[in-house]
């Protein structure tokens, strides 16, 4: 476990070596990237439609405008593009394919209509005012309970209803399980719709190489390798034709692991016009057509002994997925996790869920940072608060009751998950005594309501899902996301390393993380060690990063690949120390005899060897080369786990919350840079709470978006960020190549049901139930009030 | 015509330009594509995020709101005025230190209306710090890394300024 001391750099905290270039203003985002002479710009003409048949699109006008090039709609890239369908036939899912440009019917406001080439982005924005929609409006379905009911109008002709994905699981013997617990909780929540909203929109610029057919293709994406792959498929091109690099990204959050219409056609565009072809999106444009998430509607029923031992779970999820299903994730993302991650740290024997994704006329939707799990845990870990109110039990004993213990691992959940290790009792103890749980609840006033404040305490108790690899997508369905990542490590003939890695960041880090990996691994200077990330001519295939993976998938392949090089360092050594390889010892730049650290030889000089630049001599039956490839796919989901403990204060006039305390302790595995995993914490928290208190995604009957600024849609401001408090417990993977796990959406994951269930412990004396988010000031003045229709007093 | 030009002078980081442009071309997009300074960033073009922050004249402004030709005569300074070359200046250091940068799209805006902030305000509280700040968006790092650069950039700015002053003759 672990290196020698002197080379031990794994685990601290490393100032990150992306950082110098980007405080001088000197990245590169994608609207940065240098633009060849004679780029054309790509402006897109939007529905303002939910549902309409297209009767005729007039584009004469837009073609007169100077500087316009060409006005393209549908029919143009019906031959030439193929349907982005994500999801194969299988059990449960149906397949639907999108056109990257309307054809014939749109079917969500922002839905692409058509596109404008010009010279410029302002000529080409000219024009686009110029195209004349006409379109028989159809009746707008934008309530997925409607769109499941038999008769509703179907979205899509190639299937049968508009649920485009469903899965329906029962543990033999549940439904007597349910029907003999002792005490029955019941309740509906509902998510509200949310835009990850990253700081920086989406873009992409497309270099055609015309006398070699070939395409760079830049864009803000997660998934570079995938993305080239679908573009290969899409446009029917030679894969190997095809690079596509991600520069640097400004936020993605699972918001940019996808593969847009708007990217296929700027491809395609590059290659008709055998040049380059650039399109940036704007804010306005973001809101309305990046993918959305968490637009769900939960249904749930938890059976509990007299003790408040937990006996069975019952769901029924309704996702609402807008109007296509999104690329490469498909369908099933959203409604398959929100079932998956439903089980979290308790021992539960019997559970059963029904689960469905269904289409409407609104934006598509796909995972956005804990995709469901974070209201998967606002309802059960509601519904364990309900079950302690009404069994006479405080919130903190009923979650000790059913919490896995340590001596429970490994642990396998009614799903087949394997829970290898975890920390789930000693976080909660640890969070309830750092937060003065037991204090609080003593001082707390018996109707929560003192100095004009209701004052509540919330804890939730979650676990998160990392470094899925394939075996998980395989099972779930998801059949366009190999699983594996990899890495090539190189030492170069100046004895300095290079570690290409199959993923691409957004600023978690991995620059600086993984060169932590290799410097450890090889017992050279980090300042030695350079990652190369997000560009599909450089290193391996790969996945790419969402879901919490990169520091196990890219972490594990690092770490193999380097100890691959470093084994063969060893033996370079040996040879020319005259000694054995199990005898020398790699550190601070240098091949060492153990023990004897004067008998020693530079990495620069075994290089040197390897690359035959010198009279160094190979050993026998070694050949030339200083590096090693290594393609990791982890068997089992690394499952972590952290427990938040939020105070909130409620104005009782103004419904406005302030957080007084946050406390959360999270086990991530092994933290290879406690800073970078703190801030992903805090990161993700923020976005927790501007879930639960400001943000939602909004619509009329008419499936009319209702925002169109961050001015109406809503995001946390510094004035809104309570301080946090972190505390760390580290339980290294015993599966993961190096026990890393994963930490990217945990934060979230746990900030919603903490936050929620704080307000709603805060509201409980007034009877107010919390069961829909956001909430906001004025839902929180009706809740009092009992004015608010869509919940329900207690009786 | 939209797309006739008007002539306009105006000094970036020190250095004076002129140039020819159409009369909507924003200071945003003037900066970045006229004079290729692509470190300041436009987050949303509608004035709520803040990424686009620069100097006008001395006064944090967002350049995505503002014409380039309405700013005839000005002194701008963007981010790559902080440190061109050589080591990073005391705010960015502290950004550094903190931990108080991910993806780093919105770091131009927060480091200028930071170096406005401490130039008004020396000693500023969370309170302060959190108010001036307010108006400048981040997804991804929840804040609170910025507050700690932004204090720690304080503190070491007044100790280099008491220890030049009482270096001073």
């Amino acid at each position: 476990m672990g290196s020698p001391e002197s080379n031990s750099i794994i685990g601290k905290a490393v100032l990150r070596r992306e950082d110098d270039r980007l405080l001088r203003g000197y990245g590169c985002f994608i609207d940065d990237v240098p633009e060849p002479a004679g780029t054309l710009h790509l402006v897109f003409v939007m529905s303002p439609y939910a549902h309409a048949r297209i009767l005729a699109l007039k584009t004469d006008a837009a073609r007169a405008v100077e500087g316009v090039v060409d006005v393209l709609t549908g029919a143009d890239f019906a031959g030439v593009v193929k349907p982005m369908a994500p999801d194969y036939a299988q059990p449960g899912y149906q397949v639907v394919g999108r056109p990257v440009i309307a054809l014939g019917r749109v079917r969500f406001v922002g839905e692409l209509v058509a596109v404008v080439v010009a010279t410029s982005r302002n000529l080409a924005e000219d024009a686009a005012e110029l195209v004349e929609l006409e379109c028989e409006p159809l009746p707008a379905l934008v309530d997925a309970h409607l769109a499941l009911q038999p008769g509703a109008i179907k979205l899509h002709e190639e299937a049968s209803d508009n649920v485009l994905f469903r899965s329906i699981f029962k543990t033999p013997g549940f439904d007597a399980a349910l029907a003999g617990a002792d005490h029955v909780v019941r309740d509906r929540f509902h998510s509200q719709r949310l835009a990850a909203v990253s700081m920086e929109p989406r873009g992409c610029l497309a270099v055609h190489d015309r006398g070699r057919d070939g395409l760079t293709f830049w864009s803000g994406t997660q998934i570079p390798h995938i993305a080239r792959t679908a573009l290969a498929e899409l446009l029917d091109w030679d894969e190997e034709r095809l690079r596509v690099i991600a520069p640097d990204v400004g936020g993605g959050f699972g918001m940019k692991a996808y593969l847009y219409p708007e990217e296929v056609v700027a491809a395609a565009l590059a290659r008709r016009y055998q040049g380059a072809v650039k399109w940036i999106g704007d804010r306005r444009e973001d809101l309305l057509t990046s993918n959305q998430g968490r637009d769900y509607d939960y249904d749930m029923a938890m059976g509990f002994e007299r003790d408040g031992t937990l006996v069975a779970l019952q769901a029924r999820i309704v996702c609402n997925i807008g109007a296509y299903p999104t690329f490469p994730l498909g369908a099933s993302v959203e409604a398959g996790g929100a079932a998956l991650y439903m089980p979290g740290p308790y021992r539960l024997r019997h559970f059963a869920f029904d689960t469905c994704a269904v289409a409407t006329n609104l934006c598509p939707t796909g995972a956005y940072r804990g995709v469901a799990a974070p209201v998967s845990a606002f309802a059960t870990e509601a519904l364990m608060d309900k079950a302690a109110h009404e069994l006479g039990m405080d919130p903190a004993e009923i979650r000790l009751r059913n919490m896995l213990r340590d001596e429970e691992f490994p642990y396998v959940n009614v799903l087949g998950i394997q829970y290898r290790e975890g920390t789930y009792e000693r976080c909660l103890r640890r969070a309830l005594e750092a937060s003065g749980y037991e204090e609080y609840r003593r001082r707390q006033p018996a109707g929560r309501l003192a100095g004009g404040k209701y004052r509540g305490i919330g804890i939730a108790c979650i676990i998160e899902h990392t470094g899925q690899g394939a075996s998980r997508y395989r099972a779930r369905g998801i059949l366009r996301i190999p699983g594996f990542d990899s890495a090539q490590v190189k030492v170069e003939p100046n004895g300095k390393a290079v570690a290409y890695v199959s993923h691409t960041t957004q600023g978690q880090g991995h620059l600086t993380a993984f060169a932590q990996i290799v410097a450890e691994g090889l017992g050279i200077a980090i300042t030695d060690v350079t990652v190369v990330e997000g560009d599909t001519a450089q290193g391996p295939y790969g996945t790419g990063t969402f879901a919490s993976r990169a520091a196990v998938t890219g972490g594990g392949a690092v770490l193999r690949a380097s100890a691959v090089v470093a084994d063969k360092l060893r033996r370079l050594a040996a040879h020319a120390l005259e000694a054995s390889p199990a005898d020398i010892e790699l550190s601070q730049n240098y091949a060492h005899i153990t023990g004897v650290p004067q008998l020693r030889v530079s990495i620069r000089d075994l290089a040197a060897t390897a690359y035959s630049m010198s009279a160094g001599e190979l050993p026998p039956g070694e050949n030339y080369g200083l590096e090693a490839t290594d393609y990791y796919d982890p068997p089992y989901p690394s499952i972590t786990n952290a427990v938040h403990v939020v105070q909130v204060a409620i104005d009782a006039l103004t419904g406005l919350v302030d957080i007084e305390r946050y406390v959360v302790v999270h086990d991530s595995g092994r933290i290879i840079n406690p800073p970078i995993v703190e801030g992903q914490i805090q990161g993700g928290i923020m976005q927790g709470l501007g879930s639960v208190l400001y943000e939602a995604i909004r619509h009329d009957a008419e499936g009319q978006p209702l925002q169109a600024s961050l001015m109406d849609y809503l995001l946390p401001t510094m004035a809104d960020a309570p301080d946090i408090e972190i505390l760390h417990q580290e339980t290294w993977a015993a599966d993961t190549a190096g026990g890393f796990k994963g930490v990217g959406e945990g934060g979230t994951i746990g900030a919603v049901p903490a936050i929620a269930l704080a307000i709603a412990d805060a509201l409980r004396a007034s009877g107010a139930r919390v069961t829909e988010l956001p909430l906001r000031p004025d839902k929180i003045i009706a809740l009092l009030e009992g004015v608010d229709g869509s919940t329900h007093r207690e009786a | 015509m939209a797309t006739d030009k008007i002539p306009v002078r105006i000094t970036v980081n020190g250095r004076r330009y002129e140039r020819s442009v159409e009369p909507r071309m924003l200071l945003a997009d003037f900066l970045r594509s006229e004079l290729r300074l692509t470190g300041t960033h436009v987050g949303c073009a509608q004035g709520s995020c803040g990424a686009c922050t620069v100097l006008i004249n001395g006064r944090t402004g967002r350049s995505c709101l503002a014409f380039a030709v309405q700013l005839e005569g000005a002194e701008i300074r963007t981010v790559e005025s902080l440190a061109p070359q050589g080591p990073l200046n005391a705010i960015q250091q502290a950004y550094h230190e903190a931990h108080a940068l991910q993806c780093g799209f919105c770091t131009p805006g927060f480091l200028m209306v930071t170096t406005q902030l401490l130039a008004d305000n020396p000693d500023p509280t969370d309170a302060e710090i959190r108010a001036a700040l307010a108006g400048n968006l981040c997804r991804c790092t929840g804040y609170v890394n910025i507050v700690r650069a932004v204090k720690l950039a304080a503190s070491r700015l007044r100790e280099a300024a008491s220890a030049a002053g009482s270096a001073a003759p």
